[in-house]
């Protein structure tokens, strides 16, 4: 779902973009095209005046329907109620032109018109169809009530051809459009996804290639060996490399959950061998603890597992929040003094022997 | 032989008060007298005196934590000694606060609950790992502040070191340990809601030396120094 938003707004911009330019359309026609008949069939108004006002009306009509489609499509409400003051300001204004030359200098059908595409333009196409069916029957009705003569009606019907099927093609041609981003906006989503799952495959092949490189490097002789005779399963010592085997089996396993608190995750993981062994393992927390990278987590469950796989009979494993990291620590009855991962990856390791006890803690400083 | 401590056990599960029972039975010194065991708080005696030096409370009775009755107990002249499975750090903290003179999980049982019945009955500290697991844990923008010595030695012994091995590490003697652990629980009976308990503790660590009455004062909340409340620096005791 999340990679579904770029490419959504990218659809979304293209979509802004055609509405912008038939913005400019409707308000370059109406100040031009409308305008310029006005100005110039002046002395032929009855009321200049008058149609100077209605000329107002559909250019505050124009603003706020910009404002309306620049937001986001506007409901039906707000798209209609400024489509019907366009239709009753371009009547108005016919009906005031004189009655033998109505069709002539007639100059508002066409930008109510040009309205009507400007707010219905995203909604239904029979919407749009209606309004400028209505348009066109308002203006014809005006001419039949003037008198309809032949050629008034030829006039009306290549006036008609002309206005309404420029505002059609247009409409349609921004539907057009509108699918055709839509389109690339879904092609580039499914690219997008499909990079994506590439990606992933990586990151996994590359963690797989890891974990087999581990296996190569300890199990692998290890097991071999067994498989030769050449080790004795009776030795203690074979016993302990097993031992530390299996626990980093089990931790490599854990490496790959996403869990929150992985640290202490891996540390349970790590602890499953020794376990099953019958050394009681206690894991406690203190504070809220602080995210650590995976190098680091390792080196300290590496010093977990060394402790763990000599433990006689309980290790306590506990971890603080420090001032700038924190603070691992073991104790374990382990007997005698066990040999620990080097200091590295930001992770420092101390450690104390006394009596039968033996204490470490590896402490990972984030600075 | 001095006077033995007197003890109740409040507690819903009788196979856990037949094993505190037997852990008091079983101290060497038989310095701690069982004297009553409840269920629940209604079956506690509630005349003039209290009826045992110290209460062992489980935190949990009949599935309801009961955290909040321990002023009461405290106000009734009951040292109050927790005894409990649950082990966040928030509840330890609350506990403490609402007056208890101790912390005791579950599994610190057998090793610490005589000793923590013990150390409350003479109002001394005892800080178990649980308990220094809280402290160390406590983020609340007014807890007091610790020295770097007394967080290392609580940080030391919540890790499960022994105190006589925390000394070793830090190259103090193990009663400086005790000190430094000690002084870290008597800041906190300086700050919170006031209660008689803690006033108590407060002044016996001060006559015991483990804390100079000036290392309390910083610690003391502006919002509660209101001039008929005990400075806890001289509790009325």
């Amino acid at each position: 779902m999340t990679v579904a938003q770029p490419t959504t707004v990218m659809s979304g911009r293209y979509q802004r973009a055609f509405t912008i330019a038939v913005l400019f359309l409707v308000a370059g026609w109406h100040l031009g095209g409308a305008g310029g008949q006005l100005l110039h069939n002046r002395p032929a108004y009855g009321s200049f005046a008058f149609q100077g006002a209605m000329w107002l009306v559909m250019a505050v009509a124009i603003a706020a329907g910009s404002v309306q489609v620049l937001r986001e499509a506007p409901g039906w409400r707000w798209a209609w109620a400024i489509a019907l003051i366009a239709l009753a300001a371009s009547t108005a204004a016919a009906a005031a032109s004189p009655a033998s030359q109505m069709l002539a200098v007639e100059w508002a059908w066409g930008s109510a018109g040009w309205i009507g595409v400007l707010v219905l333009l995203r909604r239904r196409f029979s919407e749009l169809a209606w309004f400028l069916a209505a348009e066109a029957v308002a203006i014809l009705f005006v001419q039949v009530h003037d008198g309809l003569t032949r050629t008034d009606l030829a006039g009306f019907l290549a006036l008609l051809a002309w206005s309404t099927g420029a505002q059609v093609a247009v409409a349609a041609g921004v539907r057009a459009l509108d699918v055709a981003a839509g389109q690339a906006a879904a092609a580039t989503r499914s690219e997008h996804a499909a990079r994506e799952r590439a990606a992933t495959a990586e990151i996994i092949r590359t963690a797989r290639h890891a974990r087999w490189l581990t296996l190569q490097e300890s199990a692998v002789p290890l097991v071999a060996e067994l498989a030769a005779g050449t080790a004795d399963p009776g030795d203690p010592q074979v016993r302990i490399r097993c031992a530390v085997q299996a626990a980093r089996l089990r931790r490599l396993l854990a490496e790959g959950d996403e869990v929150p608190g992985s640290l202490v995750h891996e540390l349970h993981a790590s602890a499953d061998v020794a376990e099953r062994r019958g050394v009681a393992v206690d894991i406690e927390t203190a504070g809220s603890l602080p995210p650590v990278p995976g190098p680091a987590r390792r080196v300290i469950t590496d010093a977990a597992i060394a402790i763990l796989t000599v433990a006689r009979s309980q290790t306590r494993i506990t971890l603080a929040t420090v001032a700038a990291g924190i603070a691992v620590s073991f104790v374990a009855d382990t007997g005698a003094v066990v040999g620990l991962p080097a200091a590295s990856e930001g992770v420092a390791i101390e450690h104390q022997q006394d009596g039968g006890m033996f204490w470490a803690e590896a402490r990972w400083n984030s600075g | 032989m001095e006077q033995r401590v007197t003890v109740a056990i409040i507690e819903d599960h009788p196979v856990v008060t037949e094993g505190v029972a037997s852990w008091i039975r079983s101290d060497p010194g038989e310095r701690v007298q069982l004297v009553q065991t409840a269920r629940d708080l209604t079956g506690l005696a509630t005349g003039p005196q209290p009826s045992a030096d110290v209460i062992i409370l489980d935190l949990e009775l009949s599935g309801e934590l009961v955290t909040a009755q321990i002023p009461g107990l405290v106000a009734a002249g009951y040292r109050v000694v927790a005894f409990s499975g649950h082990s966040d750090p928030a509840i330890v903290m609350e506990t403490l606060d609402n007056g208890a003179h101790a912390y005791v999980s579950k599994d610190e049982g057998s090793d610490h609950l005589v000793e923590a019945v013990l150390a409350a009955a003479a109002d001394r500290p005892y800080v178990t790992r649980s308990q220094a697991r809280a402290l160390l844990a406590d983020q609340r923008p007014d807890r007091p502040t610790l020295s770097q010595q007394e967080r290392q030695a609580l940080l030391l012994w919540f890790q499960g070191m022994s105190k006589a091995s925390v000394g070793r590490r830090m190259s103090i003697t193990e009663n400086t340990v005790r000190q430094y652990i000690n002084r870290a629980r008597a800041k906190y009976a300086a700050t919170g809601r006031t209660a008689s308990s803690k006033d108590a503790l407060l002044a016996r660590a001060i006559e015991d030396g483990v804390i100079k009455p000036g290392e309390i004062v910083p610690y003391q909340s502006f919002a509660r120094s209101a001039p008929d409340s005990p400075s806890p620096g001289a509790p009325g005791h």
